[in-house]
């Protein structure tokens, strides 16, 4: 990806996370007042779902192209840079397995 | 990796005391980095004490009376005195800015200057800017218009198109921008830098130049303009009162429109 649509990337995923930040940050104090199966309820629905899959995909977005970023401030070495790159990304998808597999569980019940 | 700690040679030790013969109370000590290549000692912190009943009252005159009238060793840039030139750019009271410019009456207490940080030092307060240069150079900071050279004719350019180069123009490449730059300070190899890019942003906005589209293609690199993070730095050391972060933001936004 070239460095202009990298930089793009980056602010499109912070504009998009913001309102989704607030509304989470609403969701969660509206949730602490709910018992635990209520609770279930709320994430077993489609837009539950959904809600929680996008902030995921967008966090993980940002995230990466966050810590490109600061790799390639501090981190002059090519090929530790790539080794680096590999594992961060190894990181990230497995956030997005994890994230997917517990909503499966939530879902199916 | 990035180097964090300074290497051993690089540690400063306590220098030489240099007192005033006269104490009539109104002095002041100016402690100043000295380094030369000649021998294989650190750099070292010399104090000198100045008489400013005497002295001029900006730090320049002071250091200049230092290298006349205390130690002729003391090595620094200094050219028009008036904050034109950039040559006296140093590190004083731990900010980038022209000794010329900078009043002593400014500074509570002792006046601590340093050369400009993270450039290779040469002599005491003199830094290496051949980077600097070289990366200036790339950028091609002249006028480029096939058309001028063609019909050998006034380059016209209206009082608005003017205007977009206020702000722009004045930059006289002290380097204090630059050189107070934590990106830059990482990767002065690759990153432009704020003083750079404000030259660039110059031509980026003048209506006769017409190689924009190649300048802002040259620009399109990951180190080159996207390593600044908007720290700001480098408007808050400007001498001139200049916005270099402002100009590269709006590099950004015209790569960004492309």
């Amino acid at each position: 990806m070239s460095a202009k649509n990298t930089w793009k990337l980056h602010r499109w995923s912070t504009i998009l996370l913001l309102p989704l930040v607030v509304y989470l940050f609403i969701k969660i104090i509206h949730l602490s007042t709910l018992p635990y199966q209520l609770i279930l309820s709320e994430f077993s629905n489609l837009w539950g779902v959904g809600f929680i899959l996008i902030f995921t995909v967008l966090g993980l977005i940002h995230m990466n192209t966050g810590v490109h970023e600061i790799l390639d401030d501090y981190v002059h070495s090519d090929v530790v840079k790539k080794i680096l790159n590999v594992i961060i990304s190894i990181f990230f998808l497995l956030i997005l397995v994890f994230v997917c597999l517990s909503l499966l569980l939530i879902f199916i019940g | 990796m990035v180097q964090f700690n300074l290497p051993d040679n690089s540690k400063l030790t306590d220098g030489d005391y240099y007192k005033s013969e006269k104490c009539n109370g109104n002095t002041k000590k100016f402690k100043i980095y000295r380094w030369s290549p000649d021998d294989e000692k650190n750099p070292r912190m010399d104090t000198y004490e100045v008489d400013l009943d005497d002295c001029g009252p900006m730090v320049l005159d002071a250091v200049m009376k230092i290298k006349s009238e205390i130690d002729t060793s003391l090595t620094f840039r200094r050219s028009c005195r008036e904050g034109i030139c950039g040559s006296c750019a140093m590190n004083i009271d731990g900010t980038n800015t022209l000794a010329c410019t900078k009043a002593i009456s400014d500074v509570k207490g002792d006046i601590k200057i340093y050369p400009l940080p993270h450039m290779p030092v040469i002599k005491d307060l003199v830094t290496n800017l051949k980077t600097l240069y070289k990366q200036l150079k790339s950028i091609k900071p002249w006028l480029m218009n096939n058309k001028q050279k063609a019909n050998d004719t006034e380059n016209i350019q209206s009082r608005n198109d003017r205007e977009k180069l206020d702000g722009l123009y004045e930059c006289i490449l002290c380097a204090c921008c630059s050189t107070s730059c934590p990106s830059y300070w990482w990767n002065s190899d690759k990153y432009l830098g704020p003083a750079v890019l404000l030259q660039s942003y110059r031509w980026l906005q003048d209506s006769r130049d017409e190689e924009r589209k190649e300048r802002l293609k040259e620009l399109d690199d990951t180190f080159k303009v996207y390593r600044c993070h908007t720290i700001m730095n480098c408007t808050q050391a400007c001498p001139k009162g200049l916005n270099p972060a402002k100009a590269i933001a709006g590099i950004k936004q015209m790569i960004a429109q492309q």
